[in-house]
């Protein structure tokens, strides 16, 4: 048996596992929404938990909110009560209404990082497992960008630019992209050494068609799994990107900044950093939950051919 | 050598190198005649003419003496010099030194270190820059004496010598002082009556003062920087804390003993606790800053101007500063500190009363404004500039103005206010900062309030009558006349809307109830400061 | 062996030297002014002017790295703009409270992590096996700061245990320098003892499928040793790389928990730093940060060599 040395660049995505084995075979087969359920526990809750967040985002006009913007400096840091469901904040600002908004540039953080993190990452990953003489280049470059703690380079890139959501998701982006670089190229050497690939190869078969035919349906479902990691990770580092004072402003509310903005206070007033807190940890226990599902439905020995 | 033996070493190694990572024990600390402060800011240099913040002057007031000192009523008072002579022309100063003054380095504090000190200070400082450019010659005539020979009188010497506005006058050995002062200075030996243990010093963590045994305080009693600066602690420990709900809870605990600058929303919670005490830093307080544009649209337009200070409410910007707690903030119908013997309100109607949003309206549209956006820079990582950048951004909605918000940290800011550029093209609309009362208590030292146009403060606004009566103030031959061109000056600079003032504010300091004579100012006064 | 070691610290160099010029790129075109700063709220235009000049901060992109890299290739990371210190005493005064904490963190997210995960794998599909694991996705799921205010709160504050804040050196005595580690190591920890446990469970459990232990229980020996001395020694390659991967995320983690904590460390350094544009200090952390980065991986990959023979480089 030979065994590939796992070089340790190679290793680098946080939480994809090597492997999880399908412990309990299921027993019988069960059909209809109860059974996926049942087969898939994780999947359900984490679907069932994102899908109630995201309506609450879509719809948080409808919800009883105010605008969650508007000032009244005169009645600020007010306990939770029948005018402030969740309180209100420094600046009299109604903390319910902005935490139900908040969901929307959390959300949209998580979802357009894991989007275009993917989607730059599949690039690069495709070119560098495609293109010989470029691997060893881009490789260098990826590891060089890795080595840098992905919040720091997120803060050195928001003190080029000033804060917005925008600005904020490219940061992050650009800080996580190089591990799913990584993880495509390694499918991508992995697969051109399967025998149908190297006859594909070898019968003169373009490069694109190969790539479209054979590596992109291969490479979907690690890339699926790797992206709800990312977008749990881009929500936590947008959160930590507004407690150093380098997220978005306050005027455009966040759970990140939320929290931010009442840190100092967490210990008279704790419902401002409570509210957010809750929420922020929920929404990302339901991604993670989706992901871990999503990697054991998929394919529950993927992590070996990486 | 096999795999594992190498492994084995290789490890061994590292191990050992980690270890000698480690420094050595730090110096054992007398744990009774140490007092742990948490000061307002990180202590990130250390040369009070090279750079001006605060922290660094407060400091700096430790380790350097000063010729002159202020008292709490901002009047000089001698502190290095025994006996001055002014000529009856008033072009002739001549100081003498008092004796057994000495550096921290044993040497002897003599007439050319005054003079190097002087020479590099005037350089940097408003009122040297005034007092250099009527100066004829600086000299030592002996060890003790220095004369400063003027081709005009400047009756404001000793308040230039002895101000607490930044950069404050301090006095270094010539060979420091000789440094460009451009530079920043690489000793930190004083005649103070601490020294600096520069070896203890961790930027943005620690900063470490000890008693300097041969200081020779004044016999009068202390007031500021006034009288005798009497030390009764072995060493004082400043604590960096960026994070003041870490702050209050070491406060609490007794980790520290006295918090410079605790944030009002914490301040009941520290007030139930008995051995804590708390009380306003400093009476002088801040006056908050809306500073605009005055030379792109749309605030070259005046009128523009004077709507948004028509609809400017100052108790918005002071609840978002200070907090529910209304004892510490005042309206501010003025550009000068409440509470000092020249204090008007003169012509500040436009502050006074209820606001009129909808009069600022009307103004707006007769002034043409057609949603040409304001580009405020906020900086997120200062606590009140944010707050002020959040009610600001809500009054020019309301206004119906167009706001273009660059939520950005400090250090851009502070790059960004200098360029003159459309704010389009990397320019700027408006931004906040603050003044210390301290500093505007008189036009003395007032950067911020001058019209000069393009030769002003940040905003660069041009407003004739204002200098004219600041030129009178400094030419003013007694108290009513000063007092006269003062309000002159107010009035004038609020027609032209130099800037708007967002109120006036108060801070808490707050200490263990085992520290003594913990005192108000503009700045912390660790004399007669004793720990039981 | 040496061969190897010897080609992949050529291999890094490369890398270091796209880190250095990319993180120099950035400053250079980052806005903000370290002169600005210097300068204080009082200062003209002119006196932040002269103050840039003095700091070098005038001259061209290419003659500041060039001169910047040479004296990198002379071990000089240069002095910083602000306390006129070296950059290397600066770093060096921050790197033992941030090795302690990371230390701490180590050695208590494994010793958690890795009984629980063991547990977990043993218990597979149990109702203990779930809750432990839901445990771990909780642990990355919520913000390092707020696990750090309620462990203040609780156990600093309301039960006074621990202190607050702070640090003490390890030259201080063993306990107070523990002492003021404990709580941020937890906080810390987190994430990390979640990311261990998931992943040790993960390659137990396929371990534990292997005949040689099917072998073992038959034959009668005791379920302890099994479990920690056969199966973990098998399952320990991919505990081993994703405790080498979290290095990096433990460094991230380490700004948030410095600043909660008041620990002196780098993390704080860095965030200081970046915000008050102190060029030749964040270089300088970065350069460390990405060394660090690649001599653990190097420990990683030679640790193998000693879990598994098969290993051979």
């Amino acid at each position: 048996m030979t065994i590939t040395p796992p070089t340790a660049f190679g290793a680098m995505q946080l939480a994809g596992e090597p492997e999880l084995p399908d412990i309990l075979p299921p027993v019988r087969e069960r059909h209809g929404i109860g059974g996926f359920v049942y087969r898939y526990p994780a999947i359900a809750i984490g679907g069932l938990l994102l899908t109630l967040l995201v309506a609450m985002a879509v719809l948080a006009p409808l919800l009883g909110t105010v605008d969650p913007a508007a000032l009244a400096p005169s009645k600020r840091t007010r306990p939770p009560s029948v005018d402030y469901w969740f309180g209100s904040d420094m600046l009299g600002r109604d903390i319910y209404s902005r935490v139900i908004y908040g969901a929307r540039v959390s959300l949209l953080v998580g979802f357009s990082v894991a989007l275009l993190a993917s989607l730059a990452g599949l690039v690069v990953g495709l070119v560098s497992g495609f293109v010989r003489w470029a691997d060893g280049i881009i490789m260098r470059i990826m590891d060089g960008m890795m080595s840098i703690p992905p919040i720091l380079l997120a803060v050195a890139l928001m003190a080029l630019t000033r804060g917005s959501v925008p600005n904020v998701i490219a940061a992050i982006a650009v800080a996580e992209f190089p591990r799913v670089a990584r993880l495509v190229r390694g499918v991508v050497l992995s697969l051109r050494e399967q025998p149908y690939v190297e006859a594909a190869i070898a019968s003169g078969t373009r490069t694109p068609l190969i790539i479209t035919r054979h590596i992109l349906p291969n490479t979907i479902a690690p890339l699926t799994v790797q992206a709800t990691y990312i977008c749990a990770s881009a929500m936590i580092t947008e959160s930590i990107l507004s407690f150093i004072g380098a997220g978005t402003p306050p005027i455009i509310p966040s759970w990140g900044n939320i929290m931010a903005d009442g840190r100092a206070l967490w210990q008279v007033k704790p419902f401002i950093v409570f509210f957010p807190a809750i929420f922020l940890s929920v929404t990302v226990l339901a991604v993670n939950l989706l992901g871990d599902g999503l990697r054991d439905a998929v394919d529950p020995r993927m992590a070996k051919r990486l | 050598m096999d795999r594992r033996t190498f492994l084995k070493s290789s490890l061994g190694a590292a191990a050992l190198s980690t270890t000698s990572a480690f420094p050595a024990p730090a110096i054992a600390q007398g744990a009774k005649g140490t007092l742990k402060f948490v000061p307002q800011a990180n202590l990130a240099n250390f040369d009070p003419i090279w750079g001006t913040q605060y922290v660094v002057r407060n400091a700096s007031a430790l380790v350097w003496d000063t010729l002159y000192g202020v008292n709490s009523k901002l009047e000089p008072q001698r502190q290095m010099v025994e006996s001055e002579e002014v000529s009856s022309d008033g072009l002739t100063w001549t100081f003498k030194l008092r004796p057994g003054l000495k550096f921290h380095d044993g040497a002897p504090v003599l007439a050319r270190d005054v003079v190097a000190s002087l020479a590099r200070w005037s350089v940097r400082d408003p009122m040297g820059q005034m007092i250099k450019a009527i100066e004829k010659e600086l000299t030592a005539v002996d060890d003790k004496t220095v004369k400063w020979v003027l081709s005009k009188p400047f009756p404001k010497m000793k308040f230039a010598l002895g101000k607490n506005n930044t950069p404050i006058a301090f006095i270094m050995p010539e060979r420091i002082a000789k440094t460009d002062p451009f530079k920043q200075i690489s000793e930190y030996v004083g005649s103070g009556p601490m020294k600096f243990a520069r070896g203890e010093w961790v930027p943005g963590a620690k900063a470490v003062f000890e008693k300097f045994a041969d200081y020779q305080p004044r016999a009068e009693a202390a007031d500021w920087l006034a009288g005798g600066k009497v030390i009764s602690i072995d060493r004082l420990e400043w604590v960096i804390m960026p994070d003041p709900a870490t702050a209050a809870a070491a406060l609490q605990s007794g980790e520290v003993d006295w918090w410079e600058t605790p944030i009002p929303d914490l301040v009941p919670v520290l007030k139930r606790n008995r051995k804590i005490k708390v009380d306003i830093a400093d009476p002088l307080g801040n006056i908050g800053s809306f500073r605009l544009n005055h030379l792109h649209p749309p605030f070259d337009n005046p009128k523009v101007r004077k709507a948004v200070q028509m609809a400017l409410n100052q108790e918005d910007f002071m609840r978002a500063v200070v907090g529910s707690d209304d004892s510490l903030w005042k309206l501010l119908p003025s550009f000068f500190t409440p509470g000092t013997p020249y204090y008007t309100e003169a012509g500040g109607d436009a502050l006074k009363g209820p606001r009129n949003l909808e009069g600022a309206k009307k103004l707006l549209a007769e002034a043409g404004y057609s949603g040409q956006p304001v580009t405020c820079i906020v900086a997120q990582d200062q606590a009140p500039l944010k707050a002020m950048g959040e009610v600001t951004a809500d009054l020019l909605k309301k206004l119906g103005m167009t706001v273009d918000y660059v939520a950005t940290d400090w250090g851009t800011v502070g790059q960004r206010r200098a360029s003159k550029s459309p704010p389009g093209q990397g320019g700027w609309g408006m931004f906040h900062t603050w003044h210390a009362g301290a500093d505007c208590a008189t036009p003395a030292s007032y950067n911020a309030l001058r019209g000069t146009g393009d030769k002003a403060w940040f905003g660069w606004p041009n407003s004739p009558e204002t200098e004219k009566q600041i030129a009178a103030w400094f030419e003013a031959k007694n108290v009513e006349e000063e007092k006269a061109a003062m309000a002159r000056i107010n009035k004038a600079a609020m027609d032209d809307v130099v800037y708007i003032p967002t109120g006036f504010y108060k801070g808490f300091q707050a200490w263990r109830s085992n520290i003594s004579g913990v005192s108000g100012g503009p700045l912390p006064f660790f004399w007669n400061v004793k720990k039981a | 062996m040496l061969g190897f070691i010897l080609r992949r610290i050529v291999s890094t160099i490369p890398v270091m030297g796209f880190v250095a010029l990319f993180v120099f790129s950035l400053l250079y075109i980052a806005p903000g002014d370290p002169a600005v700063v210097i300068a204080g709220d009082q200062a003209t235009p002119q006196d932040v002017e002269r103050i840039r000049v003095s700091l070098g901060l005038d001259r061209p992109f290419l003659e500041r790295f060039g001169e910047w890299s040479w004296r990198i290739l002379h071990a000089d990371l240069g002095t910083s703009m602000f306390t006129g210190l070296p950059v290397t005493k600066m770093i060096a005064q921050r790197l033992e409270p941030t090795l302690s904490l990371m230390l701490i963190t180590l050695v208590l997210s494994i010793a958690i992590a890795v009984p629980i995960g063991v547990v977990a794998a043993w218990k597979a599909g149990s109702w203990l096996d779930r809750s432990l694991m839901g445990f771990a996705v909780f642990g990355f799921s919520v913000p390092v700061f707020v696990v750090g205010y309620l462990l203040a709160y609780v156990f600093a504050l309301e039960l006074d245990w621990l202190p607050v804040q702070g640090y003490t050196p390890l030259g201080d005595g063993l306990w107070p320098w523990l002492e003021n580690l404990i709580l941020p190591a937890i906080a810390l920890g987190c994430v990390y003892i979640a990311l261990i446990a998931r992943i040790t469970r993960a390659s137990m459990l396929e371990v534990l499928q292997q005949d040689y232990i099917r072998t073992a229980r038959a034959k009668g020996l005791a379920q302890r040793p099994i479990l920690f001395v056969h199966a973990l020694k098998n399952a320990a390659v991919p505990i081993v790389t994703v405790i080498g991967i979290g290095v990096a995320l433990l460094i991230g983690g380490a700004v948030v928990t410095e600043s909660v904590f008041a620990i002196p460390g780098l993390g704080r350094l860095t965030i200081d730093a970046i915000l008050r544009r102190d060029y030749p200090v964040i270089q300088g952390i970065v350069l460390l940060f990405s060394f660090v980065y690649v001599l653990v991986n190097l420990l990683v990959d030679l640790v193998y060599t000693t879990l598994d023979p098969r290993i051979r480089y």
